[in-house]
């Protein structure tokens, strides 16, 4: 395993180097804490900030996108053009949520080429916690500060350097490309990533998820999703800011006949969400889109794909302005059998 | 499309594309004078008749910004000459904050005016549509709040 | 806990024990500092869940047109149970105007007057601490400590992290209230109003263009203003509406435009400038510069503030004929 270690005096320069010939997107400050941001003035990156303010996803699922344009019955399915692109500094539960998604947009034999092309254009480089932030939880739902799962190179903060593994062939690649500013990882650096991963995860808080699939189906109809749904405004921050949700809008925007079909963010908490062209509602009530959301997560994704799709980064928590908090909701859901 | 993003720029043949919002009882009828008396004005105005100037929605007025029309004329019967009484007093209100919103956020505040117009004032409205569009004119095409739909992410 | 929280538990414990109430909103507090959630109490035990203090900025209001049906239209019965709710001077003029717009029922609300001194904006608390997130926060008389999640602390004072729509509050204890548990005298000094709004205006028309487009342009379409606004309860938003289609739905900067100039008419007299919009974006955008411009035009053209009470109709829904018309090219 190919591991060297980076002067953070030289991580000026690295940037640089990564942003040769490709764009490179990092965190940067922000009116609220951090952004990832396309940059092309590496002074201007930002890796204090545990986690950016909302995820990373844009890189591989803008907020919108144009699917195709159109005039009359003529479409026109330009081929997207996207430039190669470095991911740095993101955090292993955004870098594993990129593995979550991978599942979904590639689902049934389904292969969905916008994102796909993206995906691939993209470097994902990790960049380790050595602490957690406000509201993390990843160890609960089967991640970790140092998480391997979605990135090509995780790199650690050990103070005075950076240590880089590489995880793919194409991570490999690149920290071969830097090699003028690196050096061969040592033992004791090794070993000193290993600690800092550790100490990481004994500061998480741990937090009760529900894993009975048959407990979960059975809180359907529990009392305890009326007063969440009074509680939640119904808006689309927690699903925006998520790093695993993935649901979207298609809608055509047209002149006199010529125009463009774009996909956008979506959210089931939206009360629009279900609304069919009858004009029939199945989920009505806020309560009934809230369980959805949770019940979605860690019931329906765990039946379709195996795993919960959450990956713990709290940013729901954090920036929830109704005030919801999942982990008090998951820990509701884990702690008895039959839930009321 | 229509209309390449190259074309609108002043000085390129570019012509003012103004909408005009007008009440039917009062200024629309003012206009169709102008009109019968052959009255002579620029012919860059889209009318839009509605049946008083309290239906006018300021999100119509948004939107026209947002569709590409360089200047926007919303005009009305007189204050106490409403056909319906008092729409167009309850209008006056919503029109002052739009104007002034409009300003604040920094559209040239010659792209929106307001006037009231009769039904007798077939010349009075040809001057004042006349004196829009040179003012849209002297400011140029809109560029600020128009969507265009040639952008691809 | 504070003198007026105690007094609000033992309230709201008496109205469910003398049956004057079948639901209490209030806040409690939710799983991060400095933020509260609604919580609705059916009983005289949930009482204790109840807190009172700066975080508790959430405008309740918003949360009482849910509670209420009407199937038969505005001249129907209410079907409603008798909800109690605590509301500090914003909250109250959010009530006010609800009431007036046939929202919910007087007759069927017990509102729990408060006094306030103005709330916290937890971005705000936690930009004291750079990029760092916010693990604690405690406050400590006029001043309040924050801790980030690297151990790192700093106090500030309150009075620099106060929400903007509190620094410039004119009515801190409620307007309208079945029973006052405090009233609070701090007046915010008469030259600070509409201050931000008038510093914007002192810009040329190009930069306000240029600083709301770098501002506009981290909306992300959440909805998250709309949602936490008391006074948008539309069943079907001009935003959502496909005939017809007043805007597209992405971030493409004409659109966020549209909305949220649209959203800013819609308020217009009508907002209490409670911030809640600005409490509820994720991204911090600073939407009381077009709803405080519309609220400053509102007051100096037609010489009303919303929602003060229940007897004054409001600015759009009524006329003189001596309004100004000065805005007009040829009136």
């Amino acid at each position: 395993m190919l591991e060297v270690t980076l002067d953070k005096s030289k991580l000026q320069e690295l940037l640089k180097l990564l942003g040769t010939d490709r764009r490179l997107v990092a965190p940067v400050v922000d009116k609220l804490g951090t952004v990832f941001s396309e940059i092309t003035d590496p002074s201007l990156v930002c890796l204090e900030a545990v986690n950016t303010n909302l995820s990373p996803k844009e890189t591989v699922f803008p907020q919108w996108e144009t699917l195709y344009t159109f005039e009359g019955n003529q479409i026109d399915k330009a081929e997207l053009q996207i430039e190669e692109t470095v991911l740095f500094g993101v955090r292993p539960c955004d870098a594993r949520a990129f593995e979550l998604l991978d599942r979904v947009f590639t689902w049934d034999g389904v292969n969905d080429p916008y994102y796909l092309k993206r995906r691939e254009k993209t470097l994902v480089v990790a960049l380790a916690c050595n602490a957690p932030g406000e509201a993390c939880f990843c160890t609960s739902v089967g991640g970790s500060p140092a998480s391997e799962s979605g990135a090509d190179v995780l790199g650690f903060d050990l103070g005075d350097c950076l240590l880089l593994r590489a995880l793919t062939d194409r991570g490999k690649t690149l920290l071969n490309s830097v090699s003028s500013l690196t050096t061969a990882a040592t033992e004791e650096e090794k070993k000193a990533a290993q600690n800092a991963a550790s100490e990481a995860e004994k500061l998480l808080k741990p937090v009760a998820v529900p894993e009975d699939l048959a407990a979960l189906k059975e809180s359907f109809d529990a009392e305890m999703w009326k007063e969440l749904g009074l509680k939640c405004l119904g808006c689309g921050v927690c699903a925006y800011a998520c790093p695993t949700c993935h649901c979207f809008d298609i809608t055509d925007e047209a002149r006199k006949g010529a125009g463009r079909r774009v996909r956008s963010w979506d959210t089931c908490a939206f009360s629009l969400f279900t609304l069919h062209g009858s004009g029939h509602n199945p989920r009505t009530t806020q309560d009934e889109r809230y369980r959805q959301r949770v019940l979605h997560k860690f019931l329906y994704c765990r039946e379709n794909f195996g795993e919960a799709f959450c990956v713990g980064c709290g940013r729901c928590v954090a920036s929830c302005p109704a005030g919801l908090d999942l982990r008090a909701v998951l820990e509701r859901l884990a702690s008895t059998a039959k839930v009321t | 499309m229509t209309e390449k993003k190259g074309e609108k720029t002043s000085g390129n043949g570019w012509e003012p594309r103004i909408v005009a919002f007008l009440c039917n009882w009062c200024s629309y009828a003012g206009a169709d004078l102008a009109g019968v008396s052959r009255i002579q004005y620029p012919p860059n105005v889209r009318v839009i008749r509605v049946p008083c100037s309290g239906r006018i929605n300021p999100l119509f007025v948004v939107k026209a910004l947002q569709t590409g029309a360089d200047g926007v004329l919303v005009s009305g019967c007189h204050p106490g000459d409403c056909h319906y009484i008092s729409g167009n007093l309850y209008a006056r209100r919503k029109f002052a904050l739009l104007k002034s919103l409009l300003e604040y956020v920094g559209i040239e505040p010659e792209r929106v005016q307001f006037s009231w117009v009769s039904a007798a004032e077939g010349v009075r409205f040809a001057e004042i549509l006349g004196k829009v569009i040179e003012a849209v004119r002297a400011v140029g095409p809109a560029s600020k709040m128009v969507k265009e739909l040639e952008e691809v992410t | 806990m504070s003198q007026v929280e105690e007094a609000l538990k033992k309230e709201v414990a008496k109205l469910f024990e003398e049956e004057t109430i079948d639901l209490f909103v209030g806040h409690e507090p939710a799983g991060v500092p400095l933020k509260t959630s609604a919580c609705f109490l059916s009983s005289a035990d949930e009482a204790k869940r109840l807190v009172w203090n700066a975080s508790c900025a959430t405008n309740l209001a918003a949360y009482l047109p849910q509670l209420f049906k009407r199937p038969g239209g505005v001249k129907g019965e209410w079907i409603a149970p008798r909800v109690g709710v605590v509301a500090k001077g914003c909250d109250s003029r959010s009530i006010v105007g609800l009431i007036k717009e046939k929202q919910i029922p007087r007759d069927r609300l017990f509102v729990i007057g408060v006094g306030c001194e103005g709330m916290i904006d937890r971005h705000k608390a936690a930009g004291a601490l750079g990029t760092m997130g916010l693990a604690e926060a405690k406050i400590d008389g006029s001043s309040l400590q924050v801790i980030g999640t690297d151990g790192t602390q700093k106090r500030v004072e309150l009075a620099e992290v106060l929400a903007d729509s509190c620094r410039e509050c004119q009515h801190r204890s409620a307007v309208l209230f079945d029973v006052a548990l405090s009233e609070t005298s701090v007046q915010a000094p008469e030259t600070s109003r509409y201050a931000d709004v008038a510093e914007f205006e002192s810009k040329s028309l190009d930069e306000r263009w240029e600083f709301l487009v770098s501002e506009f342009s981290r909306c992300i379409r959440c909805y998250a203003c709309r949602e936490a606004c008391p006074n948008c309860y539309c069943q079907e938003c001009f935003a959502d509406e496909t005939a017809p289609k007043w805007l597209g739905v992405t971030t493409d900067l004409p659109d966020v435009f549209v909305f949220h100039l649209g959203r800013a008419l819609h308020q217009a007299g009508r907002c209490v400038d409670c911030g809640a919009c600005v409490a509820a974006c994720p991204q911090g955008i600073d939407l009381r510069l077009l709803n405080q411009k519309i609220n400053k035009d509102v007051e100096e053209l037609f010489g009303v503030q919303s929602s003060l009470s229940l007897e004054e109709a409001e600015a759009l829904l009524s006329f003189r004929m001596e309004d100004d018309q000065s805005f007009m090219t040829e009136p």
